[in-house]
């Protein structure tokens, strides 16, 4: 084995072997070597905040940006936190929360300390509360009301002037509020505490925390209708997340697994605050100096590099949009950042490895994982474009023409147009000829004597009237589409997206009626059809569309191959389109991978056979991977179809002939004669598809597949060392493809047939 | 009277460029004859034998075997063209199968034999052209004319009815031609009902019980081989000259007696 591979390796042999092996191992050492030294800068600036006072709180009103701290220190920053000028402030008391709306801003505090700042004025209002309550945590709902929440479940509302306390039913100590609009309002506490309001906050009720958690939620963050974050002293990251059935967010909680943390429920490390910016992107942070981005929604959390010299504890961070970020924390300090640290290169080592061995040791687990993961889809992606590709190919090169179809006999034209119709219209059971002694053998019977006598062709007449029942039906079919397509509201070119709309035409919230658009292609075939037949002549005199006057072109509708057609609109939509965003909407568009996935896996519900199980538990279960599966499939049978078809078009017409000239018919000649010597003509080809296949396998970590890519980025936002996990990712990859490039040489040098292939035709 | 084993009756063919390249021709093919098709290049000759077993659909025209209409799209073409042999100019062997599997195919798969069956058959066929000692090559480490005589096995195997030769030693080097001759020479002798497109006039006169000579799509003489040498009308003649005057008939003559 090994002299084979030397010798595929080496057409030269032996002694430029050694050198090219001199030579690239030269080269890897002068790419490597310069590579040692990389600066890892933090994406946080350190701010002079000219306090040394504790922060615990900061608001942005869309100018200016506060800060608040102990002793009622309160800082403004003008320029998103570079610089700060201490406010004359008008308590003495710790401030612990602010928030602000419309421009107003409302800070409260220890011993029911609470102040509110119109838009655009310079004084602080004092509606400090009595009794004392220490208000842990504030959200406004308007300009100038509120609700504060405290120690024992002490919830108190301030609006026109007065403070009301309202009850939460509950006596654990509340931690933070958070409203998405006037009305609607979160509240979370120690031990799991989750409490809502639909009524700007008169109202509380209780909403079960999510199985297993038990620890304080210390923070939230309530984003949008479909999402609200929190956070919890323990690490967890708890998250709400909206059904698209009209199910808004709020009610049903989740922890998050972390893949980062190696799909643990939490960090490990106290955390303090969160803030949201986009469905998917947030920020938090915990004492002892710990900031952390996520861009996915909490599955990959990068931790953000510490520019202080020391650890000083973050009490809350900000986003002031969607990069500008504050945090502020203990001893004055404030950072401030213009990319909330996406930059990777800035990040710091969570898990400082300073020696490769350890390294490699550490993500070898990982990234084994990531190829297995790779090369499940792969595999399944092969097969599946592999089998698309060769029907795809023969659907192309079928000779079978519109006139062919005419020219059926009778028989054949019921059993391929009419009983496939009556099955999916399931309108005009065929079969119920003789309601009293139907059977299925009786039914059998009658079609054979009605194929015994029914060898002839149709005649014009009944071609004209089959022409003029497809007619019909296509009107009826699109005439029934029409009020959809109306309701879409679309003018002019915008009707290029109606397919989109007829497919799903409610939105996030419906579902995805695929028989609209499939009517819709069924019915303007069945129109053109039944054109083409009504005004069928009988010998089928070739009626071409001439607008020879403009342009030269003929279109001989009787040459139509239909199986062509469908094949190619299928080619042309899958190589015309990125890859990516196949991906994208095959995923999360389409949703393929809970379409399909699960309903095939409760089919194999109680299997026990070892394949089929694997199937269920590995595959099926993983909706990402089946779309994964799926869109490389897809994708790769539409470039594989062109290949084999290309191979298809190499065999000389004459081999098809003298298949057919001995009595096999078309599919046996294709699948003994044409198949056999077209694949091996185009292994060389498919090498390069399937090799491309691999390759492109590594797009699925956009639809969240944890595959070799996907493991490659984990790992580097824990260890960012980015030349090792890349690199080890990179070689990876290689030794898939070259064994795969390899075994398909070796796979060409076997099925090598003397005479066919590159040196010319038998 | 023998027997009519393939008749044509007026068939026209107009390509769909719009050649018309067969313009009415009819002719008969008794049992046991063979019939040689002789020509110049575009006459129409490899047209007529490839509408006969619908390689080629004719515009026009009927053709029966045995009495039954074959060209209609009620007729099973599968089960006619396996009763009717065709041996092609480039041998259009398989070139994925052996020698064996080349001759066995249609049997086993046409004719739903077991391998077994088809292999005893396919032996004997293959001892009849001589290649008992090639059965296991692959085509392409064949000389052109053992690929042509596998060829006429693999057509021979299925039994037919009628044997129809496209040109069959055009692609031959010269040496070569001599073997596939005394194969096809032999089968005639034997009975066998061909019809034999060709450019060896020396073989067409020695071997053809008929000839037919088309020109431009017409059947322009139709007679013994010995309007070989009085042809009966002067399109013949000419065609004939043209030929004669790079090609000498003796040379022929010893090709194929050897």
């Amino acid at each position: 084995m090994s002299e084979a591979v030397s010798r595929v390796l080496s057409p030269l042999g032996k002694k430029s072997n050694r050198l090219v092996a001199i030579l690239s191992s030269l080269i890897l050492i002068t790419l490597i070597t310069p590579a040692q030294a990389v600066d890892y800068n933090s994406g946080w600036d350190v701010a002079d905040s000219g306090t040394e006072a504790d922060l615990f709180t900061s608001t942005y009103d869309g100018e200016s940006v506060f800060a608040f701290g102990a002793g009622g220190t309160i800082l403004q920053s003008a320029d998103k936190g570079a610089t700060w000028v201490q406010l004359e402030s008008p308590s003495t008391t710790d401030l612990h929360a602010s928030d602000s709306v419309e421009g107003a801003i409302a800070v409260v505090g220890l011993g029911g300390a609470a102040f509110l700042r119109a838009d655009s004025s310079d004084t602080w209002l004092d509606i400090s509360l009595n009794p004392p309550v220490d208000f842990r945590g504030m959200a406004m709902t308007s300009a100038t009301s509120l609700v504060a929440v405290g120690p024992e479940g002490a919830i108190w509302q301030y609006s026109s002037d007065v403070w009301m306390e309202r009850d939460s039913g509950v006596v654990t100590d509340l931690n933070d509020v958070s409203f998405l609009d006037t009305t609607l309002g979160m509240i979370v506490g120690d031990s799991g505490t989750i409490l809502a309001t639909d009524d700007g906050g008169e109202n509380w009720e209780y909403r079960e925390a999510p199985e297993g958690l038990v620890a304080d939620i210390v923070a939230l963050d309530y984003y949008s209708e479909i999402r609200i974050y929190a956070v919890t002293d323990e690490g967890n990251i708890v998250k709400s997340v909206g059904m698209t059935s009209g199910t808004s967010a709020g009610y049903v909680w989740e922890l998050v697994e972390i893949e980062s943390a190696g799909r643990a429920t939490s960090l490990g490390l106290e955390l303090g605050s969160i803030d949201v910016s986009s469905v998917n992107k947030f920020l938090v942070s915990g004492p002892s100096g710990y900031a952390a981005l996520s861009l996915d929604g909490g599955n990959i959390i990068t931790s953000q590099m510490n520019p202080l010299p020391s650890a000083k504890d973050f009490n809350h961070i900000l986003f002031l949009n969607l990069f500008d970020a504050v945090i502020v924390g203990a001893d004055g300090v404030i950072l401030f950042s213009e990319n909330a640290g996406e930059d990777e290169a800035v990040g710091f080592q969570v898990i400082d490895y300073g020696d490769f061995g350890q390294f490699v040791e550490y993500s070898k687990g990982m990234l084994l994982d990531g190829l297995f993961a790779t090369i499940r889809i792969v595999l399944f992606g092969i097969v599946l474009g592999f089998f698309l590709g060769v029907v795809l190919s023969m659907m192309k090169t079928a000779p079978t023409t519109l006139k062919d179809i005419a020219q059926l006999d009778r028989y054949s034209i019921i059993r391929i147009i009419l009983i496939p119709f009556c099955i999916i219209e399931a309108a005009i059971p065929f079969v119920r000829l003789n309601e009293k002694s139907w059977s299925a053998t009786r039914a059998v019977g009658r079609l054979r004597t009605l194929s015994a006598t029914s060898t002839r062709p149709l005649n014009t007449l009944a071609l004209r009237t089959l022409g003029l029942g497809m007619l019909y039906c296509g009107i009826k079919f699109i005439s029934a589409l029409v009020p959809i397509v109306r309701a879409l509201n679309l003018e002019g070119l915008e009707y290029i997206y109606a397919p989109i709309g007829l497919i799903s035409p409610d939105g996030i919230n419906g579902e995805l009626y695929f028989g609209n658009f499939f009517q819709a292609l069924l019915g303007i075939a069945l129109i053109l059809l039944g054109l083409l037949f009504l005004t069928s002549r009988e010998f089928f005199v070739k009626r071409e569309l001439r607008l020879s006057h403009i342009w030269h072109w003929n279109v001989n509708f009787w040459g139509v191959r239909p199986l062509n057609a469908v094949a190619t609109v299928y080619t042309d939509l899958f190589r015309n389109t990125p890859l990516i965003v196949q991906f994208m909407f095959i995923h999360f568009g389409v949703q393929f991978g809970k379409l399909l996935g699960d309903p095939a896996a409760a089919f194999l519900e109680g299997e026990t056979n070892f394949f089929l199980v694997y199937i269920r538990d590995t595959i099926l279960s993983d909706r990402a991977c089946v779309s994964a599966i799926f869109a490389l499939g897809l994708n790769s049978g539409a470039y594989q179809c062109e290949t084999i078809r290309g191979a298809i078009a190499a065999i000389p017409s004459g081999q098809m002939e003298a298949g057919r000239s001995i009595g096999l018919n078309y599919m046996q000649t294709m699948g003994l004669v044409i198949m056999p010597q077209a694949i091996r003509i185009c292994i060389p080809p498919m090498g390069n598809e399937m090799v491309n296949l691999v390759l492109n396998s590594s797009l699925a970590m956009v639809i969240g597949y944890a595959e070799l890519t996907r493991k490659g980025r984990l790992i580097n936002a824990v260890t960012f060392q980015l030349f090792w996990g890349y690199g080890m990712v990179l070689v990876s990859y290689f030794v898939v493809t070259w064994t795969l490039a390899l075994l398909l040489r070796h796979l060409e040098n076997k099925s090598r047939i003397p005479g066919l292939g590159i040196s010319g035709g038998a | 009277m023998p027997e009519n084993v393939l008749s044509v009756t007026d068939m026209h063919k107009i390509y769909p460029g719009g050649v018309h390249a067969v313009r009415g021709i009819s002719f008969e093919v008794n049992e046991g004859e063979s019939v040689a098709i002789i020509g110049s290049s575009g006459s129409g000759k490899s047209t007529v034998l490839r509408c006969i077993n619908r390689l080629i659909e004719p515009t026009e025209g009927v053709v029966r075997l045995r009495g039954e209409h074959i060209n209609t799209p009620g007729a099973d073409i599968n089960d006619v063209r396996s009763r009717i042999g065709m041996v092609f100019q480039s041998f259009e062997l398989f070139a994925h199968l052996k020698v064996i599997d080349n001759v066995t195919l249609g049997l086993r798969h046409v004719r739903k034999m077991s391998k077994v069956e088809a292999e005893e058959i396919a032996m004997s066929v293959l001892e009849r052209v001589d290649l008992l000692d090639r059965v296991d090559a692959y085509p392409g480490n064949l000389s052109g004319g053992q690929k042509q005589r596998v060829a006429i096995a693999r057509a021979l195997a299925m039994r037919p009815e009628v044997m129809l030769f496209d040109e069959p030693t055009s692609a031959l080097d010269p040496e070569l031609i001599g073997s596939v001759l005394a194969t096809i020479r032999g089968l005639a002798d034997e009975g066998m009902t061909m019809v034999i497109v060709t450019h060896e006039i020396g073989f067409a006169r020695d071997v053809a019980d008929r000839i037919i000579y088309l020109d431009e799509g017409v059947v322009a003489e139709d007679g013994p081989s010995s309007i070989i040498e009085n042809p009966r009308t002067e399109r013949l003649r000419r065609f004939l000259s043209s030929i004669h005057e790079d090609e000498s008939p003796e040379q022929i003559e010893t090709d194929v007696s050897s």
